[in-house]
């Protein structure tokens, strides 16, 4: 035994020497260009001493281990010998210093000597090592770990018949709750079970949230090491950390590579779908400054070791919406870790307002949220060149769509054309103050957009999709959503009708575009229509600062059920003019609703709600969504606004096309409009490399004649100054896009600093896109590709 | 149980939402301002570029960009100054000095002398281009600076080697030094600006009361610095008027329109083109130009968040040889960069080949501009100016409306209006004569066959008409006061269905006259206006007026009755009006310099007004000369006694209401739970 310890110790010390500090800082400052690093360095794979744990479960790939005094399931990837870990497995000081106190022998001693973590308390040691952790409230927020040194009690037991389904159950004594996770061992892979009725006890009502195995994957630490020479612990020192990042779903992805970081870094926190704005802190919220946030708009996080060795992806299947990966790099909350875990919420502390001045105080619900949740969670080995899903981002992008598939979530799909689409959308009208009320400004009418679809095909450019905005009497700002009368200014219904067939008899598909989520009090009555606070207020949204001259500034929230309707009404009024409709706002803003009973809508009630509304108005027209959250990819045509990059979080070291990865194949993807800092050089080659589509909005007459209204951040939309860029950028992006249709979107790797290449597949045959985003010249087996352009390189079939 | 208001309620939206029309590289929006002077969304300017959290840094405050392209970090936390090179991100060198106790502000010389303002240690320390100390300047022994606090915060050198010191909690001015460290005086000073209470107080209050009040000093400098021409400018905190100041050597500030800023201005950078940066605390950054006009600005402060380019507390800013803008962050010890977007490279492009007078070159860099921002004033100006320049005035009288630029529109229009009437003056000339030959013609026709002139056998039956006899006594009673008041006093002519027609007439003149000018007069656009004040004003107004006069006449023995004073305002406004019409058609023809024909026009509208009105009320009353005036005095007082009561009856049925409302929503919300 004494032998096998000391090899371990040994094999570890000698990764810690022989490395260069993985974690260690790989450059001075984190620059823009954040899409064009290499992959990381290599993770030594060494042995690992799995002497205190017991075998639970084998399977053809992997085996299962368990350890009961620290609640840490090891999983063996046996197809490179990797042990991950659901805990950072550490001993508490006192417990091992005891140990090693009452050892016997030297031996003795030097078997017990665990290591001892420096940068935890006791209550994050239990944290770190434990299968859950309960998140609640009392006055300030508390942690308890399921593995906690005192106060908690767990107990993993088989499910008779059930081999490989494991119970585990975990009573918080101080807190006074139950929690029972079922724990299901996949071929290669986890899955975790909360059910609603799981969670009980007196405690329910101050649990704000359940954390589960928040240190899988985790890397860094420090430690003091049991020196045999002296009998004691030396000085402590950074442990071995393995290199690698997590990928977190912020915006189209990034990656956190683990770092040793010399400031306390703020967390990042996504919350899936958004917040939910029923839930906040305050019911009021103003539009600032600052670029919002990038919703995660899928369930989906993951952490890679190494450069594509191992790696692991996991995914909400149930509970999505009310799920937030936490990404914790080194030195936030001092801790010497990076970590990133999913949080399911039960409760928030909001503020009860109980009079119009606005007097309140600080409160939660009675009751929490109720929902079952499941988690999965896949590992990945190698670099996919067994067929397997390679053990990176790409890889993770990979089993995740091939799960979104399986569940029917997303289908494969072959592209109609073999040239490109290009979206251009169009803005018609928008309301401003008036002498007698309000007036109603025209930029462009249904023979305008006709003139200018026509010039754009005259340029060239034949694969056209788009909407019009702005359309009814009192446009997006003061028509009700439901409304479906033409301002007359626009055309007539009839010329409306015909500038449609006109248009897909041409090939260009056009449709109706409206917003559903935003409403005002001008539009419709708030009564059963906006959604409440969950202080049971109207939610309220001010833009005041944005348009400081636009006829309105205060808006509110539509419930989604009642939003689902007018979608439906809409779809159906629409269907007689177009084969496609346009939906926003709905479809990546997700609320509750409350009422003084509690609450009166449930995220889950608003998902099935507007899930059935699109899948109705789906079997009739081609769904365009903007930016939609995934639980209505199932219905979607078209993505439009699809996002690039992430939030910029200070620490977020990659920004990577995760997204894209996951939908390309299924649907058309498109980037954000190029009128509004989305058209330089480097943007179109970003729109390749992450296979998106170019959009434009455009109206005939000049933006500022929009200028006083809710458009009025519309400001370069004129189309005689897009006239030529739109086929330029069309162009240049089609050349090499064109070349890939219908093809596998497989793998993206960075071979050298600013150079891509993405791998596609299709029946045998290999394509490279190689995106050189430097000023020059840069090759790749053999292709050379100017500087920063791009170029599409097909391999012949194989035999 | 703490209180909130509803304002306190309002939390950024940082976590709400759509955005649904932009790219994702920029992580706040840039502003500019429109032709309103408010401020608007634009392209993006700048883009967070490095992010450096290596440094080690400990509340740093200062940056400065050496001639070698070194920048140089004076982090007082560390007690140390830092020299990093943005190229390579090494630190070069460190310059430690036992005397530093927190160095605030730096400023290297052309030749690389580095001075550092330390106010804990009392002294700006002077040192070579190796980093060896070469005097310190300590507190001056100058008599005029014995009672001033000597603690250097920002520290500026010119060519000759003078100190511009800004010193803590010194209000005096920015302190000059010799390079001997001999004190010059006070190079700057800001004046003192009075709140409306204070003047009044002021003016109001004997000395013994004013030395009670707390002393009002001027605003204290936050930053100065000086430009490679050895202009200096300064930065101003706690005022948002005139923050940033560009001074001539005798101090005076040499923008000659305000500049508008935040009120926490902390840093000022000008670069070769004299474009100015400046930064606030808050995380804002600004770009004026070499005149101080807003350029753009950027930026955002933010709390419990690490994204790149939004800051805790902002205090600095450098601007490299390329034009990326350097800053910190203060409470997190970040450096971070920007880079210039395509935009505003073509922006300040655009910017200098106007200043360098190549109009033509100037034209195509704004039109780029004008591409990527339709609504740019900076854009819609510059390219107005090149087309005044080519004298192609249409044009630039069409890009300076949409600018909002009246005065320069006027220019271009008094040259457009100078080329019709040089065209068609003889024709019209030509034409009036003609007219006037053929009219008298036609006279002297007319009198040969004694034959009544076209239309007045109309006019007269029309008039027998009893309504449009009395509308047409609107016209008839400014001109013969007294003889048409007296029938109205007799009742012989005037009804209250007339005078309210009339009213309503006005009420079209009326708001014609605020929304209807030309652009040139047309100030405020309908869309700024607050339509239901305006409404109500108008008819409040004139309401209280003959309410209130009716009242004061029945109490002073007045003869008219309640229909009479309705209808006295009715045909007394008549040349108000007209002065009103003649103005909204004249606005669309008259330039900025001749607005002294529209002012003539509605005084003597006005005093026409108050005449007949006068002379309406003695005559109608039969009033003395002495009663009319105490008639209409107390009809003012009356008015004003009203106007009160209704403000005082407004606030408390508001009250009122809301408490209605707050029972009803608590009762709803308790019952019925909604």
């Amino acid at each position: 035994m004494y032998t096998a310890a000391k090899r371990i110790l040994t094999l570890l010390l000698c990764a810690l020497c022989c490395l260069p500090a993985a974690a260690a800082r790989e450059e001075a400052f984190v620059p823009t260009v954040r899409h064009t690093k290499p992959a990381p360095p290599q993770v030594h794979i060494t042995e690992q001493d799995l002497s205190a744990y017991t075998l639970l479960y084998e399977t053809s790939d992997a085996e299962y281990y368990w350890r009961e005094d620290r609640d840490i399931i090891a999983v063996l990837d046996k197809a490179n010998g990797y042990v991950w870990k659901t805990g950072a497995d550490i001993g508490f000081p006192k417990q091992v210093q005891s140990r090693v106190k009452e050892a016997e022998s030297a031996e003795e001693k030097l078997r017990l000597a665990e290591p001892l973590e420096k940068s935890m308390n006791s209550t994050y040691i239990g944290v770190a090592n434990s299968l859950i952790t309960a998140e609640y409230r009392d006055g300030k927020t508390f942690y308890a770990g399921s593995a906690a040194e005192k106060g908690v009690d767990s107990l993993l037991s088989a499910i008779p018949g059930e081999p490989g389904r494991f119970l585990l159950s975990v009573d918080f004594l101080e807190l006074q709750l139950r929690v029972e996770v079922e724990v299901a061992c996949l071929k290669k892979g986890l899955r975790y079970d909360i059910k609603a009725d799981g969670i009980s006890g007196p405690g329910k009502s101050k649990l704000t949230a359940i954390w589960i195995t928040p240190f899988l994957g985790a890397s860094g630490g420090e430690a003091a090491y049991f020196d045999p020479d002296t009998g004691d612990y030396g000085e402590p020192r950074p442990k071995y950390a393995p290199p690698g990042y997590a990928m977190v779903p912020d915006g189209s992805g990034a990656l956190i590579r683990f770092q040793d970081n010399q400031v306390p870094f703020v967390e990042y926190v996504g919350d899936v779908y958004g917040q939910d704005p029923a839930i906040r802190t305050y019911y009021a919220s103003a539009a600032s400054d600052a670029v919002p946030l990038r919703n995660p708009l899928m369930p989906v996080f993951g952490i890679a070791h190494g450069d594509r060795q191992a790696a692991f992806v996991a995914y909400a299947e149930e509970g999505a919406e009310y799920m937030s990966v936490v990404m914790r790099p080194e030195e936030n909350l001092r801790l010497k870790y990076n970590f990133c875990y999913p949080r399911f919420e039960y409760n928030v502390e909001y503020y009860k307002v109980y009079n119009r001045k606005g007097s309140g105080y600080f409160t939660m619900t009675d009751e929490a949220f109720r929902y079952d949740v499941r988690m999965v969670y896949l590992f990945l080995h190698g670099d996919g060149s067994d067929g397997s899903p390679a053990a990176d981002y790409t890889g993770m992008a990979q089993a995740y769509r091939r799960h979104l598939i399986e569940e029917g979530v997303l289908r494969e799909a072959q592209p109609a054309s073999p040239d490109i689409p290009v979206r251009l959308d169009f803005i018609l009208s928008d309301m401003k103050k008036s002498i007698l009320g309000h007036e109603q400004v025209v930029v462009t009418n249904a023979r305008q957009v006709g003139e200018i679809l026509q010039q754009v095909r005259d340029s060239g450019v034949s694969n056209i999709t788009g909407s019009l905005t702005g359309w009814q009497a009192g446009a997006e700002t003061l028509a009700r959503p439901d409304s479906f009368r033409f301002h007359r200014a626009i055309g007539s219904e009839g010329e409306i009708a015909r500038l449609f067939r006109e248009q897909a008899a041409q090939g260009a598909t056009l449709s109706l575009a409206r917003e559903y989520t935003l409403l005002n009090s001008r539009m419709t009555s708030y009564t059963n229509v906006a959604a409440k606070h969950i202080n049971t207020w109207y939610l309220l949204h001010d833009k005041s600062w944005v348009f400081p001259s636009a006829p309105i500034s205060e808006f509110s929230y539509a419930r989604p059920d009642v939003a689902a309707s007018w979608v439906r009404e809409i779809a159906r009024r629409a269907a007689p003019f177009s084969t496609a409709l346009t939906v926003s706002g709905i479809t990546g803003t997700l609320t509750s609703s409350y009422d003084r009973n509690g609450v009166s809508l449930t995220l889950p009630d608003g998902i099935r709600a507007v899930q059935d509304a699109l899948s109705q108005a789906g079997q009739q027209l081609e769904l365009d969504l903007v930016a939609p959250n995934l639980y209505l990819w199932q219905t979607v045509h078209r993505f439009l606004n699809a996002p690039v990059g992430g939030s910029r979080h200070v620490f977020e070291t990659d920004e990577v096309p995760f997204l894209q990865m996951v939908l390309c194949g299924s649907m058309e993807v498109y980037g954000p409009y190029c009128n509004f800092s989305f058209y330089t050089r480097e943007d179109v080659l970003r729109m390749i490399d992450y296979h998106l589509y170019p959009a434009f909005i455009l109206s005939y007459g000049p933006s500022h004649l929009l200028a006083d209204t809710l458009s009025g951040d519309l400001y370069s939309t004129q189309y005689e100054q897009y006239r030529q860029l739109i086929p330029e950028i069309y162009g240049q992006v089609n050349a090499v896009l064109r070349g890939v249709g219908g093809y596998k979107w497989v793998s993206r790797f960075v071979p050298q600093a600013g150079l891509v290449v993405n791998r596609y597949e299709k029946d045998g045959q290999k394509a490279l896109i190689l995106v050189n985003y430097t000023p020059s010249a840069l090759s790749f087996e053999g292709q050379t590709v100017g500087p920063q352009s791009a170029l599409c390189v097909k391999e012949a079939p194989r035999p | 149980m703490r209180r909130l208001t509803a304002g306190i309620l309002l939390v950024l939206a940082l976590l709400a939402g759509a955005c649904p029309a932009r790219a994702d590289k920029a992580t706040s929006f840039t502003y500019t301002l429109n032709e309103k002077g408010r401020h608007v969304r634009t392209q993006d300017a700048y883009l967070p570029d490095k992010t450096i959290t290596t440094l080690g840094l400990a509340k740093p405050s200062d940056l400065f960009f050496a001639a070698d392209g070194s920048l140089y970090i004076a982090d007082s936390g560390n007690k140390r100054v830092i020299i990093y090179d943005p190229e390579t991100g090494e630190v070069k060198r460190e310059i430690r000095h036992q005397e530093f106790s927190a160095p605030t502000g730096i400023f290297v010389t052309e030749a690389g002398r580095l001075y550092v303002a330390d106010p804990a240690a009392r002294r700006v320390f002077l040192f070579d281009g190796e980093g060896a100390l070469v005097r310190a300047y300590e507190k001056p022994d100058s008599p005029a600076f014995n009672d001033i606090r000597y603690e250097p915060m920002k520290v500026a050198s010119d060519a000759a080697g003078n100190l511009y010191i800004v010193g803590e909690g010194v209000y005096h001015g920015v302190i000059q030094l010799a390079g001997s460290g001999e004190f010059l005086g006070y190079f700057t000073v800001n004046r003192t600006r009075l709140t409306l209470t204070q003047a009044i107080q002021r003016l109001l209050f004997n000395r013994e009361q004013l030395s009670k009040l707390v002393e009002t000093v001027p605003t204290t400098f936050s930053n100065v610095f000086v430009d490679r021409a050895g202009i200096v400018y300064t930065t101003t905190m706690s005022t948002g008027f005139n923050p940033v100041k560009k001074h001539r050597t005798d101090g005076g500030n040499m923008f000659t329109s305000p500049v508008i800023g935040p009120e926490a201005l902390s840093d000022v950078w000008v670069d070769a083109q004299g474009l100015i940066y400046t930064c606030d605390q808050t995380g804002y950054l600004q770009v004026y130009s070499a005149m101080g006009e807003l350029i753009f600005y950027f930026g955002s402060s933010v709390v419990n968040l690490d994204v790149a380019g939004l800051y805790s507390r902002l205090p600095a800013l450098a601007v490299d040889h390329r034009g990326q803008i350097w800053t910190l962050d203060m409470d997190k010890g970040y450096l971070q960069s920007f880079m210039p977007t395509d935009y505003a490279r073509t922006v300040y492009s655009a910017l200098g080949l106007y200043e360098k007078g190549r109009y033509q070159e100037s034209l195509s860099a704004w039109q780029e501009v004008l591409r990527l921002n339709q609504m740019s004033v900076l854009a819609h100006n510059g390219i107005a100016k090149a087309y005044f320049h080519h004298e192609d005035y249409g044009k630039a009288m069409e890009h300076f409306r949409v600018a909002g630029n009246r005065p320069f529109y006027s220019e271009a229009f008094w040259e457009v209006r100078n080329a019709h009437i040089q065209r068609w003056l003889p024709w019209a000339a030509a034409g009036l004569a003609a007219l006037a030959a053929a009219r008298r013609g036609l006279g002297r026709l007319r009198k040969k066959r004694g034959a009544m002139p076209p239309g007045a056998r109309i006019a007269a039956r029309l008039r027998k008409v009893p309504l449009i006899c009395d509308l047409s006594l609107a016209l008839e009673a400014p001109r013969h006061p007294v003889d048409r008041f007296y029938e109205v006093r007799r009742k012989r002519r005037g009804s209250v269905l007339g005078a309210s027609i009339l009213y309503a007439v006005y009420f079209v003149i009326f708001m014609a006259f605020q929304t209807k000018k030309g652009f040139i007069y047309q100030f405020v656009q309908v869309e700024d206006m607050d339509i239901k004040a305006l409404v109500a004003g108008y008819f409040l107004m004139i309401g209280l007026f003959i309410l209130c006069n009716y009242l004061v006449t029945s109490i002073n023995d007045g003869d008219g009755d309640l229909a009479q004073c309705y209808m006295i305002p009715a045909y007394s406004l008549a040349p108000l009006m007209l002065a009103f019409c003649m103005v909204v058609l004249l606005s669309y023809a008259l330039t900025y310099g001749e607005s002294f024909l529209l002012s003539i026009i509605l005084l003597s509208g006005a005093v026409w007004t108050l005449v007949t009105l006068f002379l309406a009320l003695m005559h109608v009353h039969d009033y003395t000369v002495k009663e009319t005036i105490r008639c209409l005095v107390l009809t003012v007082v009356f008015m004003m006694i009203f106007f009160i009561m209704a403000l005082i009856v407004m606030v408390m049925g508001e009250k009122l209401a809301e408490f209605l409302r707050t029972v009803y929503e608590e009762v709803m919300r308790n019952v019925y739970g909604s």
